[in-house]
């Protein structure tokens, strides 16, 4: 089976590089505390665990023995939610391309790229456009493809030697790719050092003892003598040699929310540095969604307090989207309606994803908007006015005057309009069968919150004078009522008023209504 | 290949031909108005078929339209035929509502469809004019742009200032009429030069509902409304009384394809919802 492998060498190197691009030129050395340090303020006991750019400066060093050797060389704390969303980018990368994959570990991916020809190209091809797709997510990664998972871990580590980083656009670049043929895999692991085949240390020197140093030279012991001697890794290690290798791709099931998280190296009190980081956690996880063609149904964001609490903010979009300026406003909203009580010291933001909508536009005629322009444009809308100020209008079942409701917006498809009989009510009937040309119905203008007005009656209590906010008020010339309504009586809030229509000496058509308990006028709305 | 004739006049063009004879008079052959400009669509129904006639056909795709209307002239009920005619012709639709003044109730009862009705509730006129450029972008059929209340913060401090004086003044009457607004209440040309420029890039129509004409020169038909005595049945004083209809004259005051057109007298009826969702009964027939 041919087999890809994608892989981020030195991921918590490339985990900050992702989030800082501005440092792919520096010499820079990604550190961790090391085991029972939780601090770790001594530079004696900060372990390197990636370092590029400097000369000798290698991972496994602590951070004093690497200043000593570069003194200009900068430094980052590893940062596990990078780290992870790094890791999970790398698969997202890799599910561009296909779906049958396998994350083996953190930052390496195995993908079966059988029947991809027709899709991409050639095996060389397959392997570009994982390249392309792992740095449209913000990673520099090696790709690998050979026959089986083994032999295909191998040639990406090949490939590493040849990667290095540059900035792109979404975060850092510029991988490599080795692709082994099948009539040049022998070739290719005989040559491979012991060092290159990722023996363990214990299996190497032994190995060394015998005078071997490559794959080659192991393939042409006999194997019995070899397993007496080295033990079932040492045989491993022949089969592999042969290119012999009985392990399967499991392809499972994709991580369904995506997740950017950073921490603070100081906590944020207010809402302003908070929105460069969402910006760039926002842009990283645009990124990944596209990847794969899907955009956020929902976010939420999960903000560490200073004390250690988590803090959740759930935000339902009103259409999927992955437009960055949008979200961030909402996130901008949110945070600012409801202040975290306490500074924020990290933040994790991760979107459920729903698939984008699509629809078959005609060819003739005009474009018109495709479901995921509207998606955006919804989310524009909901980011300027609120979420809860855009959507499909509804009418509740509902007496209270003025009720409405709004729900999500998603319209039928036009196609699901055509031939389907549209509902003909009130007006439309009346207009089909009078075809009167001028007859329009008229229309009520609610004012919401209902205005408070002062109303006199007359003896026969018909209202007489209108005193109400700024116009709406005059004499009365003409009325009808009352129409009485009682609703919800057993709730808190029950409905109980006489309504009017009422006309004004201008010639203003209102509705007004009186509350039965208080006795208060209210104009609830106007005709027009 | 059409050559340059050293002498235009032996081979004059028909009359009807202007692109032909400015081909030969040029000699330069230039790409044909029809076939540079996209697909053309019916015009859009305004919900009236005699002001459809007057507007040339109706609200014009790509162009800004105005109805402008006192209080209870039935702007609001023409904004909703409007948006009923092309919601039936399965169009999108979206309504700029600042004054937070839609009856989705009565809307659906008057034969909305309400599914392709994306409804946005600005709470200020900035936002109002901002939400309309988004809606004409996405590439909305129609966007009504619902200005007859708001006029953002200043209708709001002028609200407050008239709770303000009501609360001060104890038992006096006091009447206002509505009127026009001052000049200075008028928004400033330039977003009515940007909407109008997005409604002909994305081919959108917008419709803007006002007390008084807003966009000038930017709008390609004005339809102006002024009340007519409203029609009541019943004696007054007993429970047959009923507000049976309003009545408006109606009329395209300005528009770029033609002159203005005669009064129309427009009947607006009161829809019974009830009635007009469980059957649809005639508004009165109670009585």
């Amino acid at each position: 089976m041919r087999i890809a492998c994608l892989w981020v060498p030195e991921l918590p190197l490339v985990a900050v590089l992702r989030a800082e691009p501005s440092l792919v030129s520096t010499m820079l050395a990604v550190v961790q505390p090391a085991p029972g340090d939780a601090k770790g303020v001594l530079s004696s006991r900060l372990r390197l665990v990636g370092a590029a750019g400097a000369e000798g400066v290698v991972a496994g060093q602590t951070l004093a023995e690497a200043q000593a050797l570069c003194p200009e060389l900068r430094v980052r704390l590893a940062s596990p939610e990078r780290v992870r969303a790094a890791a999970q980018a790398a698969v997202d990368a890799a599910a561009s391309v296909t779906p049958r994959l396998e994350e083996a570990a953190p930052g390496l991916v195995f993908l079966d790229v059988g029947g991809l020809e027709s899709l991409i190209g050639d095996e060389a091809a397959v392997a570009r456009e994982l390249l392309r797709a792992s740095e449209r997510v913000g990673l520099c990664a090696a790709v690998g493809l050979a026959e089986g998972k083994a032999a295909a871990r191998l040639a990406a580590r090949a490939a590493a030697a040849d990667a290095r980083p540059r900035r792109t656009r979404a975060g850092v670049g510029g991988g490599a790719l080795r692709v082994v043929p099948r009539d040049e895999q022998r070739a290719f692991l005989e040559h491979l050092t012991l060092a290159q085949a990722e023996v363990s240390p214990d299996l190497a020197a032994a190995a060394r003892r015998f005078g071997l140093a490559t794959l080659g030279e192991l393939a042409r012991l006999p194997r019995r003598e070899l397993s007496l001697r080295l033990g079932p890794e040492g045989v491993a290690l022949h089969r592999l040699a042969h290119g012999e290798d009985d392990s399967h791709l499991v392809a499972r099931q994709l991580p369904e929310p995506f997740e950017e998280g950073e921490e603070l190296d100081w906590s944020a009190a207010s809402v302003e540095p908070l929105l460069f980081l969402w910006k760039a956690l926002l842009d990283r996880l645009c990124a990944r969604m596209a990847a794969r063609g899907l955009a956020a149904a929902e976010l939420c964001l999960l903000l560490r307090l200073a004390g250690g609490a988590w803090d959740e903010r759930r935000i339902e979009l009103a259409a999927p989207t992955r437009e960055v300026g949008p979200l961030l406003t909402l996130l901008r909203l949110e945070v600012e309606a409801r202040p975290p009580p306490e500074g924020v010291c990290a933040v994790r933001l991760s979107a459920r994803p729903a698939r984008e909508a699509s629809d078959q536009l005609g060819l003739f005629g005009p474009r018109t908007a495709s479901p995921t322009q509207l998606s955006a444009a919804v989310a524009r809308l909901a980011a300027l006015v609120g979420p809860d100020r855009v959507g499909q209008p509804c009418a509740p079942d509902v007496h209270r005057p003025n009720a409405f409701a709004v729900e999500r917006f998603a319209p039928p498809a036009a196609a699901a309009l055509d031939g389907a009989p549209q509902p003909q009510t009130g007006v439309q009937r009346r207009e089909a069968a009078n075809e009167d040309p001028a007859q329009v119905a008229l229309a009520i203008r609610a004012l919401r919150p209902p205005r408070t007005a002062e109303v006199r009656c007359g003896d026969e209590g018909q209202p007489r004078l209108v005193i109400g906010e700024g116009a709406l008020g005059g004499r009365v010339t003409a009325s009808a009522g009352p129409w009485r309504t009682v609703a919800e009586w057993w709730t808190d809030s029950p409905v109980a008023l006489d309504s009017w229509d009422l006309e004004l000496a201008g010639g203003l058509l209102l509705r007004a209504s009186r509350e039965l308990d208080s006795g208060a006028w209210w104009i609830e709305a106007v005709y027009d | 290949v059409i050559a340059p004739v050293d002498n235009p006049a032996q081979r004059l063009p028909p009359a009807d031909s202007p692109a032909l004879a400015d081909l030969l008079r040029t000699g330069q052959v230039r790409r044909a108005q029809q076939a540079q400009g996209r697909p053309s669509r019916p015009p859009l129904s305004i919900g009236v078929p005699g002001l459809d006639a007057a507007l040339g056909g109706g609200l014009s795709r790509g162009q800004l339209h105005e109805i402008v209307a006192p209080p209870s002239a039935g702007g609001t009920a023409l904004l909703r035929a409007a948006l009923a005619s092309a919601l039936r012709a399965g169009e999108l639709c979206a309504l700029i509502d600042p004054a937070d003044a839609f009856d989705p109730r009565g809307a659906r009862a008057a034969g909305l469809d309400l599914r392709r009705l994306l409804w946005v509730r600005p709470a200020t006129l900035p936002q109002a004019l901002r939400a309309a450029e988004i809606a004409l972008e996405a590439r909305f059929a129609l966007v009504a742009l619902d200005l007859a209340d708001a006029s953002g913060p200043r209708a709001a401090q002028a609200r407050q200032r008239g709770a303000a004086a009501a609360a001060q003044r104890e038992r006096g009457v006091h009447l206002v009429r509505f009127g026009p607004p001052r000049k200075s209440e008028r928004i400033s040309p330039s977003p009515w030069a940007r909407l109008s420029r997005r409604a002909e890039q994305h081919g959108g129509a917008l419709v803007v509902l006002a007390r008084a004409p807003q966009a000038g020169a930017f709008a390609a038909a004005t339809v102006e409304l002024s009340r007519a005595r409203a029609r009541w049945v019943g004696s007054p004083g007993t429970a047959g009384r009923l507000l049976q209809a309003g009545c408006a004259l109606g009329a395209v005051a300005r528009s770029r394809r033609g002159p203005p057109s005669a009064p129309l007298l427009l009947q607006l009826p009161v829809l019974d919802e009830g009635a007009a969702e469980d059957g649809g009964a005639e508004p009165g027939e109670a009585e």
